[in-house]
């Protein structure tokens, strides 16, 4: 059959979405190089840039963003773990079951959890006030929630996927020579799932990273997560807001790009 | 050895309902009509949150054809874009397949709300901003990867033998899509459509930014939850219902395996 080059083929979908992205890009960093009050129109200014990078609530937020990050990733790959555990091997009625938050928006979780444990929410009701703040808080509890309850079935199902009857065929036989549950885990059954997990785990941290809705819904309204920053940012009525916007967003949005590389080098050197 | 205990099976569906339950009561909590703290269970169900959604007038009912509307414009352009290049690295016929896996997903890790203001910025200029064009232009960015993805993994050397063998008993290419080249990819094909409309169907952030002025499903619900939650959760349960129909046909798929 005759066919189209590779190279030509790829084309259509590829300079889509480089122009998307890149356009957006070079849109932000426009954007942020535009002058405040006191600047010209036409002309380049930094003081956007300088203005954020000395704004302590720039650096509170990016401290509370990097911890809800790492501390859901974290949780959520413990959480995984275990419930790969527990669910491989069994029906797969129950694997649809742990599989609903998958597919459900971000948005949803976070309005289930607050219907569930947010003020007069369903375990207020059943349990009297919960003793500590789930909602709103400053440790940002309520998003890490959020993201545990819909990236950790996520994670599991990465996992259960690599982590098959030959896997448990090893770990038998590690058992029977006398290996515990947590020798297994390290020396059988963590090279099987851990490139799938980290890879996984990437994705799920570059999330919470950008986490928008979520923290909109559920999230403290000190500290922010940096978009809710830029979003606050561009909905003041100071002239540099919409520079200062794009100045924050293109710091996460350099953060998630230089992670994502540096994770592709390194699977590339593995291989 | 390794024993599977009971407790352990209970344990499973245990969690499985904790995980899932709450999104089915979603919809009972949207019927919701009085609820005064601290009665266990509500006082009155009613229609109330239901009349307020369904209400003409309110931004509830263009949100929901809009989000459909805008999830499908957007998973059909992205099938055709795709198509091509889901199949030259289903064929493994790519001689550098990671560059063009990296260039295509690395958009999906940068945050919605970021990309969405970057491409504001040439929408007003260009006067495309608040158009239904420029939401889909902007969910394009999301939606194009995952089914660019899932759509290669249904295309391999086998379906293109297959598609060979077709051409040889002389089937035209219209009569080779029809009856081999569809047939054969269906199930990535299914996910990958299914993908691409949950995709754009939950984004937030690329709405907001780039069609403040019309009306979607997750942008008209978030002021909601705090002002109404039972009208929350009633839009909720129609912004579950892609999601549960996703679950319903992958879970038979995976049975047909």
């Amino acid at each position: 059959m005759r066919r189209v080059p590779a190279a030509v083929a790829v084309l259509p979908a590829c300079m889509i979405i480089v122009a998307l992205f890149g356009g957006a890009l070079v849109g932000a960093v426009r954007t942020s190089l535009e002058p405040g009050p006191a600047g010209l129109a036409g002309e380049v200014s930094l003081d956007a840039w300088r203005a954020i990078l000395t704004d302590p609530a720039f650096l509170d937020s990016l401290l509370f963003t990097s911890w809800i990050t790492l501390a859901s990733t974290a949780i959520s790959m413990i959480v995984a773990v275990g419930l790969a555990h527990l669910i491989r091997g069994r029906r797969r009625a129950l694997w649809a079951l742990f599989g609903l938050p998958v597919p459900v928006p971000h948005l949803l979780v976070a309005v289930v959890v607050v219907l569930w444990i947010g003020p007069a929410g369903v375990v207020d009701r059943l349990a009297g006030a919960l003793p500590f703040e789930l909602i709103r808080d400053r440790a940002g509890l309520g998003i890490m929630l959020v993201y545990v309850l819909k990236e950790a079935p996520f994670l599991t199902l990465l996992i259960v996927a690599v982590w098959g009857p030959e896997v448990r065929a090893r770990e038998e036989a590690a058992a029977t020579m006398g290996a515990g549950p947590l020798q297994r885990l390290r020396w059988v059954v963590w090279p099987r799932i851990a490139a799938p997990l980290s890879f996984g785990s990437l994705i799920v941290a570059a999330f919470v990273f950008g986490s928008f809705e979520v923290p909109l819904v559920v999230g403290p309204t000190y500290p922010k997560t940096l978009a809710v920053l830029a979003l606050d940012a561009a909905r003041t009525s100071e002239l540099d807001g919409q520079a200062r916007s794009a100045s924050i967003l293109l710091v996460t949005a350099a953060v998630t790009i230089v992670c994502a590389l540096l994770l592709v080098r390194r699977a590339r050197a593995d291989e | 050895m390794i024993r599977r205990t009971r407790p352990a099976r209970i344990g499973a569906w245990a969690v499985a309902l904790a995980v899932s339950v709450p999104f089915v009561i979603l919809l009972l909590q949207s019927f919701v009509e009085s609820w005064r703290a601290p009665a266990v269970l509500p006082q009155r169900f009613g229609l109330r949150a239901w009349s307020i959604v369904l209400a003409e007038g309110t931004a509830a009912r263009p949100a929901l054809v809009n989000s459909a509307l805008v999830a499908l414009a957007t998973t059909t352009i992205a099938l055709f874009l795709a198509w091509p290049a889901a199949r030259a690295l289903g064929e493994s016929r790519l001689r550098r397949p990671t560059l063009v896996v990296v260039v295509m997903t690395l958009p999906v890790l940068v945050p919605p709300y970021a990309v969405g203001t970057g491409l504001a910025e040439w929408f007003i200029r260009l006067g495309l901003v608040d158009s239904l064009s420029a939401l889909i232009l902007a969910h394009m960015v999301y939606v194009l990867p995952y089914v660019f993805l899932l759509l290669a993994s249904g295309f391999s050397r086998e379906v293109e033998s297959l598609e060979e063998a077709a051409r040889a008993m002389g089937a035209g290419t219209v009569h080779r899509l029809r009856f081999v080249t569809i047939p054969a990819i269906a199930p990535s094909l299914a996910l990958a459509a299914l993908m691409g409309f949950l995709v754009s169907w939950g984004q937030y952030g690329t709405s907001l930014s780039v069609g403040g002025g019309i009306a979607m499903l997750p942008v008209v619900l978030v002021p909601f939850v705090q002002a109404d939650p039972p009208v929350a959760a009633a839009l909720g349960s129609l912004f579950l219902v892609p999601a549960v129909f996703a679950l319903i046909v992958a879970s038979r798929q995976d049975r047909m395996n």
